[in-house]
């Protein structure tokens, strides 16, 4: 889950790092609230990156400025996602930007540093960075290493360090899947503050953090409602652009089975990974989703069950059929209980197909009949 | 073979609990060697007719195991894989999905440095067919021949096997390593053991989008592997910044595409298959080409 601005300052100042004094307002007459003076930084609060060069940070003269920028501001729409409110500051004068994050390195299988000091910039596309992986258990000399490895000196050096420690100790206490500042910056009064940050938090861990309980639903701006049904149901769905819907379980055999559709042909709707172990309620749920897609023609269920029982899938199967006899299906299922599936299944009317390639055929060339016709 | 065989006797950590029941069940039934079960709380009891302990330490004890598959709830895991650890334990299959990466990373990190084997989180397990399972693999799919198989997916990995046994093409050992970004073993170590495995001639190399892992495979193939080895890449089709299941099946920046991992694997000299059944197609071809060697 990614935090707006807003939300990650809160949560930086709250572990002691320090950010600049600051105001969030939904509406533009809020702005008459906010006494910080002129000139103010506008900044819109979006999941997305690219804020900055899609004209998402504004500056404001004086409150009537301010109110016309803010107007538009608020209904600003970046890369798809939508502003959720504004983040207003003072306009500071910076002399100095450094970059700072803390990140999984899936490669080396631990935490890591991320830093370089030129801030404000594009990470990926830099090439005075450096990463530094995080011994655990955690020392503060760690900080340290990492300002002096950056080229800082002086008080600055221990300042940053103190910054580092704090945010890896911020990422390691709320599970965190990225902690970033960017730009750090150092004003003209030798302050460092946090002028941007980004949290990303594990959904895997969010049980074990109260402090963040509800925030999923409030997170959701962005979310089509099947998406947000599928996130509620513990369900993996991205929507796609074509006419099949996609059911498997696993995320590996989905993928397959979706690069299996284009292979053939066929133009995949959806990819739905109910995961592994889904039961009846849960798998009912995935077909209910899939088939309230409006452009979906044909659903393709692919199971092979290990951890998941195909007499579970069936159920839903049969319980589907019920509620939708009119829904053109393709269904391929093996693995465990599958004998009992198959007779469940057969009582019901179904024609399964064992073969994985065979079925997909099938749903590519039930995609291409005129919607309306019966399977 | 690697890792497992007839021989190797396992407990079962959370062998009470839904999902370690049932699958303590299959795995018997399948021939596995489960000698125990771990439950704290219900020491002295009985599952599926196996003695069940309070910690993993009285059960290698008592049993002389010295490898767990762990069953146990997100949250328990890495504190139910370090009392494996400290026990002593050799092989740990973890199969719970959903450990916060944190966690798995607190645990690669004590594997590491007691020198141990962890398999997963988020895994199907490992398979020797005919001899022993640890994990959720449906034992019916497999046999027992010349491939070995690791992965990144589970069911995938089914999906491989069945073409694979469906062409009469058994397998030595497969090992699913499981889709979070961060985990025990991965192909690398994989691939150490079966190139030196007498049973296995073929390797097939199953993979998906998202990080290096396979570009690094293909690197440590190219200089280390002799055997010839089949690949194959899940998602060819999956569009980019959108996470596709598995937390670590995601491209983004650019980068963890299908088509670099494709890429590395033909510049290595690895065969890449489109399909799963092109995966059995490819693989009988190397069988009779290693045969005529």
């Amino acid at each position: 889950m990614n935090l707006y601005e807003w939300e990650a300052k809160k949560i930086f100042q709250e572990h002691g790092i320090p950010v600049p004094p600051s105001h969030r307002i939904t509406k533009p007459e809020e702005l008459r609230k906010v006494h910080l003076g002129y000139p103010l930084t506008l900044k819109v609060q979006v999941q997305s990156g690219g804020r900055g060069k899609a004209g998402g940070i504004q500056f404001a003269q004086d409150l009537k400025d301010g109110e016309t920028k803010a107007k538009d501001l608020l209904k600003m729409v970046i890369n798809g996602s939508k502003t959720e409110s504004l983040l207003v500051e003072p306009r500071l004068k910076i002399a100095r930007e450094i970059y700072l994050s803390v990140t999984l390195d899936r490669s080396r299988g631990c935490a890591i540093f991320i830093a370089s000091a030129e801030g404000g910039i594009e990470i990926e596309s830099s090439t005075n960075v450096v990463t530094m992986p995080i011994p655990y258990p955690y020392h503060d000399y760690v900080g340290r290493d990492l300002a002096k490895q950056i080229g800082l000196t002086g008080n600055l050096l221990n300042k940053f360090a103190d910054l580092a420690n704090k945010l890896y100790k911020l990422f390691e206490s709320k599970d965190l899947e990225l902690a970033e500042i960017n730009p750090l910056i150092v004003t003209d009064g030798d302050e460092v503050l946090a002028l941007d940050g980004k949290i990303t938090i594990c959904d895997d861990a969010l049980g074990r953090h109260k402090c963040f309980a509800g925030w999923q639903e409030t997170h959701m701006l962005d979310l089509s409602e099947r998406e947000k049904r599928s996130k509620r149901a513990g369900l993996n769905l991205v929507e796609l652009d074509g006419n099949i819907g996609i059911l498997c379980n696993g995320a590996g055999l989905t993928m397959a089975t979706m690069d299996l559709v284009k292979a053939f042909g066929g133009q995949p709707g959806n990819f739905l990974d109910a995961g592994g172990g889904s039961d009846t309620e849960k798998t009912l749920e995935a077909l209910e989703i899939v088939h309230d897609n409006p452009k979906c023609d044909v659903i393709l269920v692919n199971i092979l069950g290990g951890i998941t029982a195909c007499d579970e899938v069936a159920q839903a199967l049969v319980a589907f059929m019920k509620r939708h006899p009119e829904r053109k299906l393709v269904v391929r299922l093996r693995g465990n209980n599958q004998d009992v599936a198959e007779k469940m299944l057969a009582e019901s009317g179904l024609k399964l197909y064992p073969e994985l390639e065979a079925a997909v055929k099938q749903a590519v060339e039930q995609s291409k009949v005129p919607a309306g016709a019966k399977r | 073979m690697i890792l497992i065989n007839k021989d190797t006797k396992v407990i079962v950590q959370g062998a009470t609990g839904k999902m370690g029941s049932a699958h303590t069940k299959r795995m018997i039934a399948y021939g596995t060697k489960v000698v125990g079960g771990v439950t704290p709380g219900k020491g002295g009891t009985k599952i599926e007719g196996i003695p069940v302990f309070d910690t993993v330490k009285e059960a290698f004890q008592a049993t002389g195991a010295t490898t767990s598959v762990i069953f146990v709830p997100p949250f328990l895991a890495l504190d139910a894989g370090s009392e494996a650890l400290d026990a002593g334990a050799e092989l740990i299959v973890l199969i719970t999905e959903g450990i916060p990466p944190q966690d798995a990373a607190k645990l690669v990190a004590q594997v590491k440095a007691k020198g141990a084997k962890l398999i997963g989180p988020n895994c199907p397990g490992v398979i020797t067919p005919g001899e022993c399972l640890i994990g959720i693999l449906p034992g019916s799919i497999f046999k027992s021949g010349p491939v070995g198989m690791v992965s990144r997916s589970g069911t995938l990995t089914y999906e491989i096997a069945l073409a694979l046994t469906e062409s009469g093409l058994g397998q030595s050992t497969c090992v699913g390593v499981g889709g979070d970004p961060i985990k025990g073993m991965g192909y690398e170590e994989a691939l150490s053991l079966f190139k030196d495995d007498a049973k296995t001639e073929v390797i097939v190399l199953i993979g998906e989008i998202g990080g290096t892992a396979e570009e690094e495979a293909a690197a440590y193939i190219k200089a280390n592997v002799k055997k010839p080895v089949v690949a194959y890449i899940a998602g060819q089709t999956a569009p980019p910044g959108k996470r596709m299941g598995h937390a670590g099946a995601i491209i983004s920046g650019g980068k963890g595409t299908a088509q670099s991992k494709i890429e590395a694997f033909e510049k290595a000299g690895i065969k890449v298959a489109k399909t799963p059944s092109e995966v059995a197609k490819f693989v009988a071809e190397a069988t009779k080409q290693v045969a005529r060697a």
